[in-house]
């Protein structure tokens, strides 16, 4: 019971991470490789509010929030608004962000340095509670509520709001968008803002959890995260959710039953398998196109 | 000088034989992140088999090579076996999955030493290096201009159009992979044996995304790209050092700015500038091939029973019988949405019928994936929508189009045998004289791309006689086109015909429909309502009511 | 980057930058290729070498191991402004970065042998790289002073290729036996990384010692070096109810890994090897590292005299405490030195023989000499207790 938990707590981290990447998928079929990038930015910047000037938890999520919505734009301005109706778009895309992404890494670095960064020891409170020998701490019932929370937001805003009509009109045809009268620019840039705010939040909230941001986080979520959005479903924000948690469930019971040298092997196992038995996705629809 | 750099000049050449292996899927529009895993396999295989004294007096590794080649491409045959039906992204990512399945598995070996990694001699000089990139750079080159090579590019810009060609997609798909796969494995071999130590660690997520952004800012639309993208990353760290810029986390910005730049400034890649200082020209001395005669008039070319196709609950197409024989221009007309693409799509064998039969030229209409099969027997299409291979010259174009009647010539084109080229030549000239047909000759070099809406239409048509086809199918040949070119177009179909060619003409411009066929078929709701000569079809009160009436009187009453 | 003993600081590190083409000029570099820099008079204390004695440093200072790295360049700095201060012979350090790449650490090397030629060179900072680049240098005769690998087979790479870091077979068996001893354990969890060099041989060595001192072994765990979440491998470790973990990690896992036993309720003692020997261990993970026992290479409570010294001078320029990587980085340096002066000659070979015959240095580490050009000297189990590291009886 303990494991499942853990494997939810940590699952509904990759969830919030995979819905950002498979956002920008979704509306714009284009795969942003900075987006691990800005989910490491955020832990280290959100480390600094908390550690450095004393901010609560409550105050350090929505700065984060706004901060990723902020890089998300610059990402989209400098590493993908240049290719567009380019021939290459697709892999100058996966590459642009890739360099976009290293760069965000660099001054990382310049500004904090290479270590890894902690919370100081007493940053919140360490409430727990134990239920039929279940421990749960407050700090994982807030990561809980805050991911879904935050994905609820999303899905409101993408089915119910004239932005989200937007996104939806752009991702089905963005010349038929244009014409309908989308500014197709403007929903392109808020897509990205968006996505990019989730992983900003996702950053802080595994720095949370595991009291620690390090410069190469962002590289083992980004595999993770990859394989989510293609057990969800490309494009699927549903799948990526379900996605994220079944990941995390599926580690945990990996080490429980296969043996923790392994677990690696089972995520991706599963990837695989997914891929060749249902390539759509778990929730996916298959695309039909028409000569 | 150049002695104080052998480590880094080597570093280039094995730095390029990876991208290579990226280039390789990347020319057939393909995105495999899996070469790092093939390229450890190779390696840890590589350091099981060679023997540890020299050969025949060579070094070991002309064993160790072939071995890691070998195990390269057998290995993503294997993996190609489930993993080819994908596409783009997914394609990208199962690949990376069996990458990472590679390398845990090698680090949980007790064969591999695991995270410890396997010491082993240094057997690779810069001569080595460089020899095995020429080699690899070789093949390649010779690939660009040989039918293979073609083929490739045009899954590259147009899967769909090139199946219509006859390329048999799923075949070179898997060719590029295997070639991908033996260049990963040459590589791991080689990179083991410079580096002296191998450890499954090295070819992980961060590899595979390296030789991935080698390739693509080398460029690859062109076989030197590559090695001009090793050449640039792995001197950009060098440069840095000389140039005494601070270690530390200037270097990796000043790295992603400048590959930013490449990007964002040189569509292309680097190889982009490169001027293309050859286009092949055309030579009006060799007479176009001497092809096989078309069927003679009134043989069966197609004939379908019941056939149907539903997507979902929708049917698209129902129950249509068809009888078509030799040298008969049939008209395909109905109004929009009444299955006439999906007909023909299945009739092309782009898609496949979900109930009754039909033989094409003696090919049954059968499962997915056999489109190449009927561009063999002589089917030849265009499309509605024109699917032109955009960033290939016209006369490439009409190139690919005479696909099903060329023989391959790569290897040939590797011993430079001149039955290589001469078949070559008899390929341009099939193809030069397409474009004759249709006026484009004199834009043979332009870039499909770059064609006006009504040579782009001309084109279409030209490609899908290159294949010297028995059928022709013309899907909507004159939309868009004025009076005077409809006119002109009507004329050559008319032409063809009368050299033997059958023609399915799918038209909206019923005017040109019932001045230019023989025959006329009506589909509503996808079935057939009429089938006539057009002075019958144009009395035809139910047609009339279905289809022409919602036309327009003027089209109706020629 | 080049940092010349006479103007260590900051500052002068940035204007160097201005200047760092100008004094890569081969004129001012010590000697030409390829063996480098000549002999000077006297010996030991009152050698004198007229030029600077161009030594090269190959670090991780980006990529994965860049706070390994960035800790040995502090541990290097501080050591040369000592070394400044003593007269007769000054250091020319050439500090180099391989981006955690082994492939860029075989471009370092070379520019190290070859093109600005060194007399000896310091690292590469992970023995992966070390085993490619520590042949080159064997093979070109440039001694090579490995100060943070510990893997096995690195000095076996040939007669110029020295470490001064204890490898973990050194340090771990009398861990596990003072542990045993003073705890009583019976039977314990072992869970290490199993990706990375180091860790895995940090855990072959726990489980011969643990064998040798008959404790039971009821579970192993690995996990990945990357990984920050262990909550699903602790409570498999919490289920088998052992006596103490025992665990080979990195420091990046170490803090999560203790702080996250801690928080699902493992309070049994977790014994660490050379990986947890950080003061990043308190400062992060506060009163959950409380009882944790750690088998290192460097006493950083040591009252010895070059100890608190260099502890002195690192909190001085640095602003903050040393670990282990910077103690061991700035014991190199303090070794070059000591061989450059005994043999009173920055040649390499000449380099290269002093430096084997080094016996009873004092050094941060402790008394240091070299046994086969592997390092002796004392290493140390300590336990967290009151919030420092404090020797365990």
């Amino acid at each position: 019971m303990q494991q499942v938990l853990n494997g939810i707590f940590a699952g509904s981290i990759y969830a919030l991470f995979a819905i950002g990447f498979t956002l920008v998928f979704g509306v714009l079929d284009r795969l942003n490789l900075a987006h691990a990038a800005v989910f490491t930015t955020s832990a280290y910047v959100g480390i600094e509010l908390v550690a450095d000037l004393g901010l609560s938890i409550w105050l350090a999520i929505p700065a984060v929030l706004v901060m990723g919505a902020v890089l998300g734009l610059v990402i989209e301005r400098v590493a993908f608004r240049p290719l567009k109706g380019r021939h290459d778009a697709h892999f100058a895309g996966l590459i642009s962000s890739i360099a976009v992404g290293g760069m965000f890494l660099a001054l990382l670095q310049a500004r904090y340095g290479p270590d890894t960064r902690r919370f100081p020891a007493d940053a919140f409170p360490s409430t727990d509670f134990e239920l039929g020998g279940v421990r749960i701490t407050l700090l994982q019932l807030v990561i809980l509520g805050v991911s879904l929370g935050l994905m609820l937001g999303l899905a409101y805003l993408v089915n119910r709001t004239r932005l989200g009509r937007g996104m939806r009109a752009v991702a089905e045809n963005p010349h038929a968008a244009a014409v309908l009268g989308v500014n197709v620019d403007r929903v392109t840039a808020t897509t990205f803002a968006i996505s990019s705010a989730l992983g900003a939040v996702a950053g802080v909230l595994l720095a949370f959890y595991v009291n620690s941001a390090q410069m190469t986080m962002g590289f083992n979520i980004e595999l993770k995260g990859l394989a989510v959005i293609i057990v969800g479903g490309m494009g699927s924000l549903k799948g990526a959710m379900i996605g994220g948690i079944a990941l995390g469930l599926a580690e945990v019971f990996a080490v429980q039953y296969v043996g923790s040298s392994w677990r690696d092997v089972v995520a991706f196992g599963l990837l695989f398998g997914i891929l060749l038995l249902r390539p759509q996705g778990l929730f996916g629809a298959r695309q039909v196109r028409e000569v | 000088m150049l002695g104080d750099y052998t480590a880094t000049l080597t570093l280039i050449a094995l730095t390029a034989i990876f991208a290579y292996s990226f280039y390789a899927v990347l020319m057939a529009g393909q995105l495999s992140l899996g070469q790092a895993g093939l390229a450890s396999l190779a390696g840890f295989s590589a350091t099981v088999v060679m023997p540890d004294s020299p050969v025949v007096g060579l070094s070991p590794l002309v064993v160790g090579i072939p071995v890691g080649m070998l195990v390269g491409a057998c290995v993503a045959f294997l993996l190609g076996l489930p993993v080819m039906r994908l596409r783009g992204v997914f394609l990208a990512i199962a690949t990376l999955g069996f990458a990472e399945m590679v390398r845990i598995v090698l680090i949980n070996a007790e064969w591999t030493g695991g995270a410890q990694g396997t010491s082993v001699p240094k057997l690779v000089t810069p001569g080595i290096a460089w020899g095995c990139l020429l080699l690899v750079a070789y093949w390649f080159w010779r690939l660009g201009g040989s039918r293979f090579g073609r083929g490739l590019a045009a899954i590259r810009e147009d899967e769909l159009a090139a199946r219509a060609m006859g390329v048999h997609i799923s075949r070179y798909r898997m060719a590029a992979f295997v070639t991908s796969g033996a260049i990963a494995g040459m590589y791991g071999v080689l990179l083991a044996y410079f580096s002296r130590f191998i450890t499954p660690d090295d070819f992980g997520f961060a590899a595979a995304v390296d030789g991935l952004v080698t390739a693509v800012v080398g460029g690859s639309l062109l076989f030197l790209g590559p090695l001009l993208g090793s050449g640039f990353l792995t001197s950009v760290p060098e440069i840095q050092r000389a140039l005494g810029v601070e270690a530390g986390w200037i270097r990796p910005f000043l790295s992603g700015l400048l590959l930013l730049v490449v990007i964002l400034f040189l569509p292309g890649g680097l190889s982009s500038l490169i001027p293309r200082w050859r286009t092949p020209r055309l030579d009006p001395s060799i007479p176009a091939p001497e092809l096989p005669a078309l069927p003679p008039p009134g043989t069966s070319v197609l004939s379908l029973k019941g056939l149907g196709k539903a997507y979902g609950g929708l049917h698209a197409v129902r129950s249509v019988d068809l009888e078509l024989g030799s040298g008969e221009i049939l008209g395909l007309i109905g109004p929009n949405g009444a299955g006439k693409t999906t007909l023909v799509n299945l009739i092309s064998g782009l898609s496949v019928p979900t109930s009754g039969t039909g033989t094409v030229l003696g090919i049954p209409l059968g499962p997915e994936g056999q489109g190449h099969r009927f561009a063999r027997a002589g089917v030849s299409r265009t499309f509605q929508h024109s699917k032109l291979f955009d960033r290939l010259t016209v006369l490439e174009n009409a190139l690919v189009g005479a696909h099903v009647v060329t023989r391959p010539t790569l290897l040939r084109r590797l011993l430079w045998l001149p039955s290589a080229r001469r078949d070559e030549q008899r390929a341009l000239a099939q193809a030069g004289a397409q474009l004759a047909r249709v006026g484009l000759a004199d834009r043979a070099g332009v870039n499909a791309g770059a064609l006006s809406y009504g040579d782009r239409r001309r084109l279409e048509i030209a490609r899908a006689l290159a294949a010297h086809p028995t059928l022709l199918i013309l899907d909507e040949p004159a939309a868009g086109m004025n009076h005077v070119e409809a006119q002109e177009l009507s004329t050559l179909i008319r032409t063809l015909a009368e050299d033997g060619i059958t023609v399915l003409l799918i038209e909206h411009n019923v005017r040109m429909v019932l001045e230019t066929c023989t025959r006329i078929v009506v589909l509503n709701f996808g079935g057939v309502i009429a089938a006539g000569d057009p002075a019958t079809i144009a009395k035809d009160p139910v047609v009339i009511e279905a289809y022409l009436g919602s036309d327009g009187p003027a089209d109706s009453r020629v | 980057m080049r940092i010349r003993t006479a103007s260590v600081s900051t500052a002068a590190a940035l204007a160097l930058l201005v200047t760092g083409c100008a004094s890569e000029d081969p004129a001012d570099t010590a000697a030409p290729a390829p063996q480098a820099s000549g002999g000077g008079g006297g010996s030991g204390e009152d050698c004198v070498i007229e030029e600077p004695v161009p030594v090269g440093a190959a670090l991780s200072l980006t990529g994965a191991a860049a706070s390994y790295g960035q800790s040995q360049q502090k541990g290097l700095e501080v050591a040369l402004d000592d070394l400044a201060e003593k007269e007769g012979v000054t250091y020319e350090l050439a500090i180099e970065d391989d981006a955690t790449d082994p492939k860029q650490g075989i471009a370092v090397f070379e520019q190290f042998i070859s093109r600005e030629p060194v007399s000896i060179i310091l690292g590469p900072t992970l023995s992966n790289a070390a085993k490619t680049t520590d042949p080159i240098a064997q093979e070109e005769g440039v001694p090579v002073l490995g100060i943070s690998n510990t893997a096995a087979g690195i000095t076996e790479i040939g007669d110029y290729i020295f470490r001064n870091s204890l490898p973990e077979t050194a340090v771990i068996p009398q861990t596990i036996a003072k542990a045993k001893e003073s705890l009583g354990l019976e039977k314990v969890v072992v869970m290490y990384s199993n990706d990375d060099a180091f860790t895995e041989s940090g855990f072959t060595a726990f489980e011969a010692a643990l064998e040798e001192e008959g404790l039971e072994t009821v579970e192993t765990l690995t996990f990945s070096k990357a990984d920050t979440d262990f909550r699903a491998l602790l409570t498999e470790a919490k289920a088998a109810q052992p006596d103490a973990l025992v665990v080979s990690g990195l420091i990046e896992a170490a803090i999560p890994l203790v702080t996250q036993a801690r928080e699902l309720g493992i309070e049994v003692p977790i014994i660490g090897g050379n990986g947890f020997n950080s003061p990043q261990l308190m400062a992060d993970a506060g009163a959950a590292a409380e009882g944790v026992i750690v088998g290192a290479a460097w006493n950083s409570a040591s009252e010895s005299e070059e100890n608190a010294a260099f502890l002195e001078a690192f909190e001085a320029k640095h602003d903050g405490k040393p670990d282990q990587f910077a103690a061991q980085a700035y014991t190199g340096m303090m070794l070059v030195d000591a061989a450059v002066r005994a043999g009173c000659s920055a040649e390499r070979d000449a380099i290269q023989a002093s430096l084997g015959s080094l016996q009873d240095i004092p050094t941060p580490l402790g008394t240091f000499s070299f046994d086969n050009r592997e390092p002796q000297h004392p290493a140390v189990v300590q336990i967290v207790e009151g919030g420092t590291f404090t020797v365990l009886d």
